[in-house]
């Protein structure tokens, strides 16, 4: 008999999901993970959450929710600290008990890293693995197995942006977290339109974690949130090599608002727009918006193009 | 910790309200040895301006902030602090001070980051005030604290008893009283003496209890609970319809339970919180979870929940609490506060509220609740009262 772990396509999935994926195979334990965020899912998760909860965790709820009858467990990290001096979104540490709560009738798997408290997540994804395979020599094999091919996943990645920044035409950054981004729902679409419209999306997923902490303490000193820190290191680390940047919020995150608030006021002279998401929002509208800015960013280079002719 | 200064002297040393705590941060903001400038007392004009110049959904406390900090700059501060607490307040400092920046004000921020710890803090004291010692600092704060816990027991005693004052405003008076002679209070005997000469005198206070008297507690986000303009004077409203009202987080409070004791206080959250609750929540969430499971063990009639719209630990207890109540029956009504929360709606939802709970008492156990519960019911609580 099998035992099935089901991953909701969520939150920390979008930056997970190869160590995961890895380490449940290793233990031969087949993995279920929800279909693309749709409309349903999102219905779903409104349904189940607090009025004022996040788009990205109401979405969440709503996957949590479509693997309801799918899977044995569920599993849901719970992340406080990465590091010392720093915390995750509040969300975070309350995805466990809040799922748990709003959704009924589920099995969670939950691991929890609190690196500040010394809980590190190789005992506690190990804890999770002893659940199938009592053995905890090949448990632990299994995790740095695992761990090292998210590694290498995502030095992948980071190297197949800078490909992208090497490419010659108009370039954009996306300031926005992994959930939102790559999110069928939310970021995809505008993934997908500057695309189409010739633009070259740049991410700001990027992985040299020690080096996004340094970067980000250019544009802020105070910041301590973790995977703002990462955006804001990409934001260092690409805004020269970009030209234009677009800072993707989801209604109503305080941690994005902040930030966006002051990325706006700091990094002066590429032209950036904000894009805040919500439940609600129209195609429509974001592709006007997306439309006048490539317009804005054309017109900029043709001026520019003009003076340095003259 | 972070710290710049204003280009030149003398300094003139402004921080945000928060209850009537400026009287102890008062006390401790003499030890810089500057001109104090308290912002002027909030009006709804504090939370336009605040607003005004705020990104948009940030929450609350945030805007009632900067509010004050624009208010105190127009008045001639030139010297801010900003504190630490919460789940953001942490970050605010950074964004109100590249704000004020860009607005065109000229002053000097001192940021306080980590805890509630003096050491964490001295060295950016002794940069305003070169002359301030560990001594003095130390017996300042000690001096402080004492202040802090004469007011929050005082006002522990009003809350639990202006609603059932036989002559209407009488607990104001002595309260207001108090509060003038705490502010000039500056050693331990006296602020001793006046808080037990004014418990003294609210205890004389003639009061009618009546037998069915609902017992109301408070729970949620510590800057909505403790500065009453904020969540628009919610207990003297509650106090009004004739409700004791409870509350558990106030400074006194805070202070006893951070630091080192900080994990146990919330490990023994947890363990008292009914298994709603098994990882800390963020910022106050656990507290407002487990503290509403205990007053339903104890017998309270209901509780309110307050919180700033979107305020996220206070959204991931709302979770827990929503089932609770729906497990228990157990009556709590949530209210979210934003720039445009009104007044009128608030006072209609106490109404309905306490109307509900006297039902409940008269005739326990029947259709009394249904009634409430459609308040209760997820989903049916709005985010503007
Ligand atoms: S605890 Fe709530 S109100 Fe306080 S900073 Fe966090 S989100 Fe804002």
């Amino acid at each position: 008999m099998h035992a099935t772990v089901g991953l909701p396509r969520s939150l920390l999935f979008h930056k997970y999901h190869v160590l995961w994926e890895t380490f449940f195979g290793a233990l031969d334990v087949e993995t279920v993970t929800s279909p693309q965020s749709n409309r349903a899912i999102l219905a779903r998760g409104i349904e189940l959450a607090v009025d004022e909860t996040c788009v990205p965790v109401k979405l969440f709820l709503g996957h949590v929710d479509a693997l309801r009858d799918k899977a044995d467990y569920i599993l849901v990290p719970r992340i406080v600290t990465l590091a010392k001096d720093e915390t995750a979104c509040v969300k975070f540490l309350g995805a466990y008990d809040v799922a748990r709560n709003s959704v009924p009738g589920i099995r969670l798997l939950e691991y929890n890293v609190d690196v500040k408290n010394g809980i590190r997540q190789r005992p506690e994804l190990c804890r999770v693995g002893e659940t199938f395979e009592p053995n905890r020599r090949k448990v632990r094999r299994a995790y740095d197995h695992a761990a090292s091919e998210h590694l290498r996943y995502t030095a992948r990645l980071d190297e197949q942006q800078e490909e992208v920044l090497a490419r010659p035409g108009m370039k954009v950054l996306v300031v926005g977290h992994a959930y939102n981004l790559y999110d069928e729902m939310l970021g995809k679409p505008i993934v997908d339109f500057l695309g189409k419209n010739g633009v070259e999306v740049v991410s700001s997923e990027f992985h040299d974690t020690a080096k996004a902490r340094t970067l980000a303490k250019l544009v802020s000193k105070d910041i301590p949130w973790t995977y703002n820190k990462e955006l804001l290191g990409a934001l260092e680390s690409y805004r020269e090599r970009v030209d234009g940047i677009i800072f993707l919020v989801t209604f109503p995150c305080g941690p994005d608002s902040l930030m966006t608030e002051l990325c706006m006021r700091r990094v002066k002279g590429t032209p950036s727009i904000m894009l805040v998401l919500d439940e609600l929002q129209s195609e429509a509208g974001l592709r006007t918006r997306l439309e006048s800015f490539i317009d804005l960013i054309e017109a900029g280079k043709r001026r520019a193009a003009v003076d340095g002719a003259r | 910790m972070s710290t710049q200064l204003p280009a030149s002297r003398p300094f003139k040393v402004s921080f945000p309200h928060m209850g009537n705590y400026s009287i102890p941060v008062r006390l401790l903001a003499e030890q810089l040895e500057c001109e104090i400038v308290l912002p002027p007392k909030m009006t709804r004009r504090t939370l336009e301006v605040g607003a005004r110049h705020s990104p948009e959904f940030v929450c609350i406390p945030f805007k009632y902030n900067l509010g004050n900090y624009i208010e105190a700059l127009e008045k001639g501060a030139n010297l801010l602090i900003q504190a630490g607490g919460g789940c953001r307040f942490g970050y605010y400092g950074e964004v109100q001070e590249a704000i004020l920046r860009d607005l065109g004000y000229d002053f000097g921020m001192v940021r306080l980051l980590g805890g509630w710890k003096l050491r964490d803090h001295i060295g950016d004291f002794k940069r305003v005030n070169p002359r301030l010692t560990m001594l003095r600092a130390l017996k300042a704060y000690k001096l402080a604290l004492r202040q802090t816990q004469a007011l929050d027991r005082i006002e522990d005693y009003v809350r639990r008893n202006a609603g059932f004052e036989v002559q209407d405003g009488a607990f104001e008076e002595v309260h207001e009283a108090f509060l003038g002679e705490l502010d000039t209070a500056r050693d331990m005997r006296t602020m001793a003496e006046i808080e037990s000469r004014y418990l003294g005198e609210l205890e004389a206070i003639p009061t009618e209890r009546p037998d069915d008297l609902l017992r109301i507690g408070i729970v949620g986000e510590l800057y909505v609970l403790m500065e009453p303009f904020s969540n628009l004077f919610v207990e003297k409203e509650l106090a009004k319809r004739g409700v004791e009202v409870h509350r558990f987080v106030t400074v006194s409070n805070m202070v006893e339970h951070s630091g080192r004791k900080h994990t146990a206080h919330l490990d023994e959250l947890i363990a008292k919180s009914g298994d709603y609750v098994r990882y800390h929540l963020g910022a106050d969430g656990t507290e407002s979870v487990s503290m509403t499971y205990q007053l339903m063990q104890q017998g309270f009639d209901g509780v309110l929940h307050l919180k700033p719209f979107g305020c996220m630990p206070e959204v991931n207890a709302m979770a827990s609490l929503q089932r609770l109540s729906r497990e228990h029956t157990f009556p709590i009504l949530f209210i979210s506060y934003d720039a445009q929360t009104s007044e009128t709606g608030l006072k209609t939802r106490l109404d309905a509220f306490c109307d509900m709970l006297r039902m409940r008492k008269q005739r326990p156990g029947d259709a009394a609740m249904a009634d409430g519960a459609e308040t209760l019911a997820p989903g049916a609580e709005r985010s503007t009262a």
